[in-house]
């Protein structure tokens, strides 16, 4: 029997290796970029009451951050060849900042931590320095 | 009458169509495919198949027997039962996947399915690891509890399974009058959107018609291109981050819960339920969509098609 399920095993592996390695052959497709653009029309459909009055772009187009009317912040980032969008108060957010680099890791289970390389990433690092992340 | 293991004998035929489909889809140029986004979906698969072998199975198993050791009556094991089994089964996939979506218990383990944001065939084999252990058994239990064969039960289960696999496609547009009954690719992209207009609708399994009935039925609008995914979608592809992080999500609200009722809001209720409202749930999402754009819902076609799309 544990034969048997490790050769069943075996197949199906092999069957997601073939199917895998043909859809990326055929969908080669490098990530997008995220520019102010995109983002703001992602936030538009994501989180429609969230009005942006200031934007941090990584300059590698990894993501941007966007500062909210109402203390939020909203993060738009990518993953493979989608977006993924999150909005937090600045509580949820740890933030750090070192050599130009905005490390933002929110704490929600599911998120991940983004990187955003910018010349203003120290002067956004001080926009969260009086949050304490719950 | 003999109750075969279709499953088993349907994998082959998953590899063909998956490998069809994204030939089809590259010709077509209908659809998308992202490797790690079915790299995922496909280990979740994987993984559903193994999972029951720590110890969900055996919880299912002891289930079905106590319950077919207590039966009402016994029937018989003919072909117009498998169409009474399958009806039923059919209507109680229908409030097991409604309760999926609208309790957070249950949607932490049917949460897998949708976290994808992409619509294809490899979607349909993202599947939960936690089904089992959870409690979706006591849903399958009264059919047998009522005197179906726990072999029946499975059998049609694995039928409405292997329905639903094809539906997962954007290549296929409308079907016409099929549409009135069976579940189609074009009811079931609008399940998987997180557009505001789509959210909470169509339910079924293979007939379409419960949601008909219930009043959950939502028709896809040509003018409103679904995007797919939940609502806070997943920064990862991580199987492991997929598979856990709404119980993760659920362990840490009910630590910091700060009384009965919050941990049971945060356990039994609605996804996105918090005490204070802060967080956002399907129902607060929708208010929140026409608020904004002034009861509009038209306005949000007028976004989803102007909105720039990621490469494809």
């Amino acid at each position: 029997m544990v034969s048997n399920l490790v050769l069943e095993s075996l197949i199906s592996l092999s069957a997601i290796a073939v199917m895998v390695g043909l859809a990326w052959l055929i969908f080669r497709t490098p990530s997008p970029v995220v520019t102010e653009d995109l983002a703001r029309e992602r936030l538009a459909f994501d989180e429609p009451d969230f009005t942006p009055i200031g934007w941090l772009i990584d300059r590698d187009g990894r993501a941007v951050l966007a500062e909210g009317a109402d203390g939020d912040f909203a993060l738009v980032s990518r993953l493979g060849l989608d977006l993924v969008t999150r909005r937090y108060p600045p509580a949820a957010l740890k933030v750090s900042e070192q050599g130009g680099v905005l490390s933002v890791a929110p704490l929600d289970p599911g998120a991940r931590r983004v990187d955003l390389a910018a010349g203003e990433a120290a002067q956004w690092a001080r926009k969260f320095s009086g949050a304490v992340a719950s | 009458m003999e109750f075969p293991d279709i499953i088993s004998y349907a994998v082959p035929a998953f590899l063909v169509l998956v490998i069809v489909e994204i030939v089809a889809v590259r010709l077509m140029k209908r659809g998308r495919y992202d490797a790690r986004d079915s790299a995922s979906s496909l280990i979740m698969g994987f993984g559903s198949e193994i999972a029951p072998l720590f110890g969900g199975a055996a919880l299912v198993a002891a289930a079905f027997t106590a319950a077919y050791e207590f039966r009402l009556t016994t029937i018989p094991n003919a072909w117009w039962a498998v169409l009474l089994c399958f009806t039923l089964d059919d209507l109680r996939y229908y409030w097991w996947h409604r309760i999926s979506h609208e309790r957070r218990w249950f949607w932490a383990s049917h949460v897998v399915h949708h976290s994808s944001q992409h619509y294809n065939l490899t979607t349909a084999l993202r599947q939960t690891w936690t089904g089992q252990i959870i409690g979706t058994i006591l849903f399958r239990t009264p059919l047998i509890f009522l005197g179906f064969h726990p072999a029946m039960v499975l059998f049609v289960g694995a039928i409405n399974l292997l329905y639903q696999f094809w539906i997962h496609t954007e290549l296929i547009n409308r079907m016409g009058p099929f549409e009135w009954i069976m579940n189609t690719p074009s009811h079931h992209r609008v399940h998987h959107a997180t557009n505001p207009k789509y959210l909470d609708a169509n339910y079924a399994g293979t007939l379409i018609i419960w949601d008909r009935i219930f009043g959950t039925f939502v028709e896809e609008d040509q003018y409103e291109k679904p995007r797919y995914g939940i609502v806070k979608n997943l920064g990862t592809f991580n199987p492991l981050v997929i598979s856990f992080h709404e119980w993760i999500g659920i362990a840490k609200d009910v630590f910091k819960a700060k009384s009965l009722k919050d941990v049971l809001g945060y356990t039994f209720g609605p996804p996105g339920w918090s005490p204070d409202g802060s967080r956002l749930t399907s129902a607060m999402i929708k208010e929140r969509w026409a608020r904004v754009h002034g009861g509009d819902e038209a306005r949000s076609d007028a976004v989803a098609q102007q909105a720039p799309q990621p490469a494809e």
